[in-house]
């Protein structure tokens, strides 16, 4: 064998290892590109990079932003720059990539070295052997890594648009919790007049101790509603901490003080579950996860008969002792297992059933998808009717009973304390609206979930799935 | 108080002096009336004479003569009574109005009234105190069928005894009078030229009113038929003070008043500076031997008396049914008394939550005749009403009887208000101020006879 035929010999290898080059990013550009117009409205949500200058100026971006009243873009942002689960999640997708190209790099030849002397003879045996397989197989399982690669990323994306999501909700929450928090404060201080009033009612002698009585549990009531709804701002706003990746004195951040008006117009339902089916990453998983495993169904087959097929060079060089006279020994070997025992048809078996079970999850997914965003829709509609009716009817209605009553007790036709009963009512349904209008916005990030990105449940689903075939996919 | 014209709006229909035979054969062209307030007295054009009434803020029938019978037209129909200027109620009433228009007859006269039905149920009219055959009683269901929507009965009798009388329906009649359906009848006496009635006096002033009550829903317009005592518009004639027109006389006039009762309580009438006699009920003339000097008559539920005096006091007086919450607008019944509730500290913090807040009850309720604060809509005030020397506080049955010397005899002008002869006014005390030093107040409160030892006293946290 001359040098050059060596030379290209390990050229094809290479060549064939080629594709075999682990990202450089993390594959956080193939992640960002699946999610962009999917991270809960943000259009342009960076990831983590890997470079330390670039991570650097977004901790810089996280500061600027939470020196300013927090909107639901800046924590979305912040969540996807910070959120220390999702760094896990990306740090894993590098991992897998690096699973991959280890996969499918070609094993390294085994160099057989022996030394063997006799009376007469000193013997030389130089084997340069290889799995055989390893090679004839490579492209499939080049094509085939590569395909899991994409669940993977897609998986991650999905796990990105979950987080944007659910940073968003926990944005929603915690702003209307705020807000509501600001109702009860009024109404306690509605509460506190009355039940003064009362009190110097009973002393001078107009009421009786069951009238002040009444008055006094009407304040503690309040109190009652502002200490829960204190204590609600306040947990909704670790919610958001959490999925900001904040702590210490990042949490001293101001939140907005209003959530998004409603919308003029709902969107339409038209075309709802075919935009789900096309866009949704989970559905995209689902498909590449069955074109993959039919892809391995051919793979399978090769490899479960000739499970391992070598390839050996042998170059045995003998001298003679006395004579010192050499003699070169040169072959190739094959070793082949032979098929008497497992034709692998179990092997088959399992990949038709692998198959089968791609296809059903497929399905399943796909069936998920479009009840998902049937049922979203109808969440976001009834929520954004209710929001209305709340915000243009009952709030309303509330102010004209409060200003009404006002007009009563101008006449000495109602008392102060109706006056101050219907202020509270007023204030209620204030902080009714403001439940509603979060609510809306809730079902609105729900529908835009299930309409381009996932489903929380199809994660899971199609986790188990993954998990079932032979190689780990850095879970 | 009302300086409106007196006599402004006269009923828009005159009595048809000469008519046709063949309209006469129709029924007769119903008159009707747009205006609340006092027409002029309607001295009569045909059959026989006599001294007509003045009714306070009505007015009465036209009629025509057929053959020589008076002939009525009533059209019973929802109507909208301005109850007060800016104060409109949704009501039924005839021919426009509510009361529906005084019938005035002569002792002897045989009456002929069209009743036509324009209101959505049925309904009759019973002709109270009258005497009369039966089937003419009004009653339905006992002495005649029911009018229904649309139909027009015919009702005739004598006017047998002269006397002050009322009509109002008998046909759910709960329901119908609640709504303000009722009217005056006069039946005046049959005397011959420069003679007069035994018990009955020549009056220069004949002035008639019902007592009437609405429930109206302060914002609303409609009165709530179901309320049974607890009214809040407080009505003569359907009118409330300060809308209810002033009584006017010349000094030394003799006076008739006569009121009568549809209301569901009993009504104290009460009248300042003079003393009177009830000179008649809806049973007729009292005699002479049987009166006796009041200066308050209570009128009880579903009676009429006719009170008459000598105006010989100069003056703006009075005149009132003396249930002091008579006298008032809506009420809040249910709002408590915040007399001597210290306010202080308390205010602003209400006015925080209520922006427009102001403390009103601390001393007592005239603050609310004072403060001009806005009210829901269509709403009476509890109190109101301006007299020349600050507000009246008043609302509901009071108006005034106005003596002055100068008033011209037949003149039903407001003559304005009484100018104080010098000394003859209360005045302000200006000596050194009054020493009126103030009993011990007690600020335990009391507890029941016999109960003192049921509770035990409390320790350390009475507030007191
Ligand atoms: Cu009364």
């Amino acid at each position: 064998m001359t040098t050059a035929r060596r030379l290209s010999l390990l050229a094809t290898a290479a060549l064939l290892a080629g594709c075999a080059s682990v990202s450089p990013d993390g594959l956080r550009g193939d992640v960002t590109a699946l999610t962009a117009g999917r991270t809960a409205g943000v259009p342009q949500a960076a990831l983590p990079a890997m470079a330390p200058a670039a991570r650097a100026q977004a901790q810089q971006s996280i500061d600027h932003w939470l020196a300013q009243p927090l909107t639901q873009d800046a924590a979305v942002h912040i969540a996807l720059l910070n959120n220390p689960g999702l760094l896990a999640r990306l740090a894993a997708l590098g991992v897998a990539d690096a699973e991959r190209v280890q996969a499918i790099t070609l094993p390294n030849p085994h160099l057989t070295l022996g030394r063997f002397t006799t009376s007469q003879e000193r013997e030389m045996e130089r084997t340069l052997a290889f799995g055989l397989l390893d090679l004839i197989t490579l492209p499939w399982r080049t094509a085939r890594q590569a395909e899991r690669l994409q669940i993977a990323t897609l998986q991650t994306a999905q796990d990105v648009v979950t987080l944007a999501a659910d940073t968003r909700r926990a944005w929603l929450r915690a702003v209307a919790a705020e807000q509501v928090a600001a109702t009860h404060e009024r109404m306690v201080e509605a509460a506190e007049a009355g039940a003064e009033l009362a009190r110097r009612m009973a002393q001078v002698g107009n009421w009786s101790r069951l009238q002040q009585a009444r008055e006094q549990v009407v304040l503690h009531e309040a109190t009652r509603q502002r200490a829960r709804a204190q204590l609600a701002a306040a947990t909704e706003r670790e919610q958001l901490n959490r999925r900001m990746g904040l702590w210490g004195q990042q949490t001293q951040y101001q939140l907005a003080n209003q959530l998004p008006p409603l919308p003029a117009a709902a969107l339409p339902a038209d075309g709802i579950e075919a935009t789900a089916l096309r866009e949704r990453l989970d559905v995209q998983a689902a498909r590449r996860q069955l074109d993959t495993q039919a892809t391995r169904q051919g793979w399978s087959r090769a490899g479960a008969v000739f499970g391992d097929i070598g390839l050996a060079y042998s170059r045995n060089t003998t001298t003679e002792r006395a004579t010192g006279s050499s003699d070169i020994k040169r072959g190739w070997e094959i070793d082949l297992p032979l098929p008497l025992f497992d034709w692998g048809g179990a092997a088959r078996t399992r990949a038709q059933a692998e198959v089968e079970q791609s296809a059903a999850q497929l399905q399943d997914t796909a069936v998920r998808a479009r009840s998902e965003v049937r049922a979203a829709w109808l969440t976001y509609r009834t929520a954004l009717d209710l929001a209305r009716q709340q915000q243009a009817e009952v709030v309303p209605l509330r102010q004209l009973i409060a200003q009404e009553t006002t007009l009563r007790y101008n006449g000495m036709l109602a008392s102060v304390w109706d006056m101050l009963t219907e202020a509270r009512n007023s204030t209620q349904a204030v902080a009714n609206a403001i439940e509603a209008q979060r609510d809306f916005w809730l079902a609105e990030t729900d529908l835009q979930l299930a309409l381009t990105g996932t489903s929380p449940g199809a994660l899971q689903g199609l986790t188990s799935g993954a998990a079932a075939s032979t190689t780990p996919q850095g879970h | 108080m009302n300086r409106r014209n007196f006599f402004s709006g006269a009923a828009t229909a005159v009595a048809a002096a000469s008519v046709s035979r063949v309209a006469l054969a129709a029924l007769p062209e119903p008159a009707t009336q747009s205006s609340a307030d006092t027409a002029p007295p309607l001295h009569p054009p045909t059959g026989r004479p006599y001294n007509p009434v003045v009714t306070l803020n009505g007015w009465t029938a036209p009629w025509r003569m057929n053959a020589g019978v008076k002939e009525f037209h009533l059209v019973a129909e929802p109507v909208v009574r301005e109850v007060a200027p800016g104060f409109m109620v949704n009501m039924w009433g005839y021919n426009g109005q509510s009361p529906g228009p005084t019938i005035e007859v002569v002792e002897g006269d045989r009456v002929r009234i069209f009743v036509t039905n324009r209101l959505p149920e049925h309904t009759t009219i019973h002709w109270h105190g009258q005497r009369l055959p039966n089937g003419m009683d009004g009653v339905g269901g006992l002495t005649q069928p029911a009018i229904q929507p649309g139909k027009t009965f015919v009702y005739e009798f004598v006017a047998r005894r002269p006397g002050t009388f009322m009509y109002h329906p008998h046909a759910d009649e709960m329901v119908q009078m609640a709504m303000g359906m009722m009217g005056l009848w006069i039946t005046h006496p049959n005397v011959g030229k420069g003679a007069t009635h035994p018990h009955i006096a020549k009056v220069q002033r004949d002035y008639a009113f019902l007592l009437n009550a609405f429930d109206v829903e302060p914002g609303s317009m409609t009165p709530k038929v179901n309320t049974m005592l607890d009214h809040n518009i407080w009505c003569w004639n359907s009118r409330v003070f300060p809308a209810i027109s002033p009584l006017v006389a010349r000094q030394g006039e003799r006076v008739r008043i006569r009121v009568g009762n549809l209301t569901m309580t009993n009504h104290p009438i009460h009248l300042h500076g003079h003393e009177f006699e009830v000179t008649g009920t809806d049973g007729g003339p009292v005699p002479k031997s049987a009166r006796w000097p009041e200066v308050t008559t209570d009128v009880a539920v579903g009676q009429m008396r006719q009170i008459e005096l000598i105006a010989d006091e100069p003056g703006d007086w009075a005149l009132h049914c003396h249930k002091s919450h008579h006298t008032m607008g809506a009420m809040g019944h249910s709002v408590p008394t915040m007399i001597g509730v210290d306010h202080r500290g308390l205010v602003g913090k209400i006015q925080k939550i209520v922006p427009d807040y102001m403390v009103m009850g601390e001393r007592g309720m005239a603050d609310m005749g004072a403060m001009e604060m806005p009210l829901p809509d269509n709403t009476f005030p509890m109190m109101t009403g301006t007299g020349p020397f600050g507000p009246l506080e008043m609302g509901g049955m009071f108006t005034t009887l106005k003596v002055r010397a100068d008033q011209p005899a037949g003149s039903y002008a407001d003559p304005g208000d009484f100018k104080q002869p010098s000394g003859n006014q209360a005045y302000e005390w200006q000596g050194a101020a009054a020493n009126t030093p103030r009993p011990v107040r007690t600020d335990t409160p009391g507890t029941a006879p016999g109960a003192a030892s049921a509770r035990k006293p409390a320790t350390g946290t009475h507030q007191h």
